[in-house]
């Protein structure tokens, strides 16, 4: 069966943007595969109903695969699932009243469940994690220097690497280039030539942003819920 | 102007010595020593003494750290479940001898240390539980470097001492389905940037007994690899005298033979 993925991350307890790209998917054609990205928690709204549509799904729903993201390690530490640590970069960032709200979004009862998401999925080639696999808070875009990128690629040895901290949509491929090295030691000198590895690094995008990928072409679609004119030859019925 | 550094020195008294007597012998004053005072030897509260009464620039190492925080590496760092045991128990026998004083420096060690556009650290800038081998992939390398700001990282953790170069590199890019359709490509050049392996003083694995160190020349950029020779049946005899395991000799009296090394190196431990 060709694979076609739909990417989602950012939901931040938003129930209403959930129930729009579900009903995008139940449209589009061929969707195999629904995956979100972490930030399924925020500081701004009550998050619960949410939570438990993720965990259970309406009839005709695409069942989701999920991952935990910046926010719920945040949330995670701060309620003592991470032994010693504490929501200390959200503290920093936003101060402790933005480390109040996000405590009060999140009924306790739901807490086991969000520690028992992973950090990321690897799929065939690709891995999807919410920033990457040196921190969840990893802030990935097309501007970040390729050095970086690069060495994010390597660090999983995949292919494609679906990212969504940044909240931006993009699609970068690595195309070329090189790099000479030359090792000397007790038993001498060794010289190595390096090619760059044919990788991408792809933003899925967050909240009503979300990312289809077919798996078979490696073609993203950058789409937005609910808006008809940007998915037109994505196979609506 | 010449400057010496020293890496993992490991509790390996005449080995310290007579490191820091080859050093002196050059007339060189400025040393720098990128940590692992600790672990394996049989004498680490006199390593910590002489480096501290020498007053030397120290960063904080793998060792030294496991003993003021616990052991709490992933099971990353060691190849086997036997070389884990070992380890375990050459980790406790350190943390009984070692006196609070002696301990306390250990835990006031920074995690590194920059001078210019000199940086050390003792395995990556991002941990010091990370191994830079010499033939890990040259963009990784290069990453740790320029992504810490620095024109030459000094580093020690894989007990091999070497010299890389990285240059002549660049990496194309381009930007898929982009809102703006542009779709020419984008070529980034990248530095040319050095990593500097000290190697090590008290437990080397680079396949002779000798300790090793580097010199570093900061007007040339030369970089020496210096090996010199130390009493290793002194230390072995301390080792089995303290009830270490015997293997810690075996290893220091053989080379590398019995050298232990983490399998998947390039590793990242999550913690
Ligand atoms: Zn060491
Ligand atoms: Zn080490």
């Amino acid at each position: 069966m060709i694979e076609r993925w739909a990417l989602v991350s950012g939901l931040r307890g938003d129930l209403e943007t959930y129930d729009l790209i579900q009903r995008d998917l139940k449209k589009t054609r061929g969707v195999t595969s629904l995956f979100v990205l972490g930030d399924l928690v925020g500081p701004e709204r009550n998050c619960d109903a949410l939570l438990d549509r993720i965990k259970n799904p309406h009839r005709g729903d695409l069942k989701p695969d999920c991952i935990y993201g910046w926010w719920e390690e945040q949330l995670l530490a701060e309620r003592g699932f991470r032994g010693e640590r504490k929501a200390d970069a959200l503290r920093l960032s936003q101060g402790e009243d933005a480390v109040n709200a996000l405590l009060n979004t999140v009924n306790p009862s739901n807490l086991n469940w969000l520690a028992s998401l992973q950090f990321g999925f690897i799929e065939l080639d690709c891995a999807l994690i919410h920033g990457s696999s040196s921190d969840v808070g990893d802030n990935l875009t097309s501007e970040t220097s390729p050095l970086i990128l690069l060495d994010r690629l390597t660090r999983l040895n995949v292919n494609r690497l679906f990212t969504a901290r940044s909240t931006k949509q993009f699609h970068l491929e690595l195309t070329g280039g090189g790099i000479n090295s030359q090792v000397k030691d007790l038993n001498g000198k060794r010289e190595q030539q390096q090619e760059v590895p044919k990788r991408s690094v792809i933003g899925i995008g967050a909240g009503l942003n979300y990312t289809l990928y077919d798996v078979g072409s490696d073609k993203t679609h950058f789409l937005t819920a609910g808006s008809q004119t940007k998915t037109k030859g994505m196979g609506f019925a | 102007m010449n400057h010496a550094i020293i890496s993992c020195l490991h509790a390996n008294l005449p080995a310290a010595e007579a490191v820091l007597n080859d050093i002196d012998r050059q007339g060189i004053d400025t040393i720098t020593c990128l940590g692992d005072l600790v672990g394996y030897g049989p004498q680490p509260n006199e390593v910590v003494e002489l480096i501290r009464k020498r007053d030397i620039a120290t960063c904080q190492g793998c060792w030294d750290e496991d003993i003021i925080d616990g052991l709490n590496a992933c099971e990353c760092s060691y190849p086997s479940q036997l070389a884990e045991r070992r380890g375990h128990l050459a980790h406790q026998w350190t943390d009984d001898q070692l006196t609070d004083e002696n301990k306390s420096f250990l835990a006031s060690l920074p995690t590194s240390l920059r001078r210019d556009r000199l940086l050390f650290v003792h395995g990556s800038p991002n941990s010091q539980h990370e191994y830079l081998l010499p033939d890990m992939d040259a963009f990784a390398a290069l990453e740790r470097v320029e992504t810490a700001g620095a024109d030459i990282l000094f580093c020690g953790h894989t007990h091999q001492p070497y010299v890389r170069e990285l240059r002549d590199g660049s990496i194309r890019v381009r930007l898929q389905n982009a809102a703006h359709d542009c779709d020419q490509g984008e070529e980034l050049t990248l530095p040319m940037r050095k990593i500097v392996n000290a190697g090590s003083v008290g437990e080397p694995r680079h396949g002779s007994t000798n300790a090793t160190y580097v010199i570093h020349n900061d007007a040339t950029d030369e970089v020496e690899i210096k090996e010199v020779p130390y009493d290793v049946g002194r230390t072995c005899q301390a080792i089995v005298e303290a009830g270490l395991p015997k293997v810690f000799a075996w290893r220091l009296s053989h080379g590398f033979e019995f050298a232990e090394q983490a399998e998947d190196a390039s590793h990242v431990c999550e913690r």
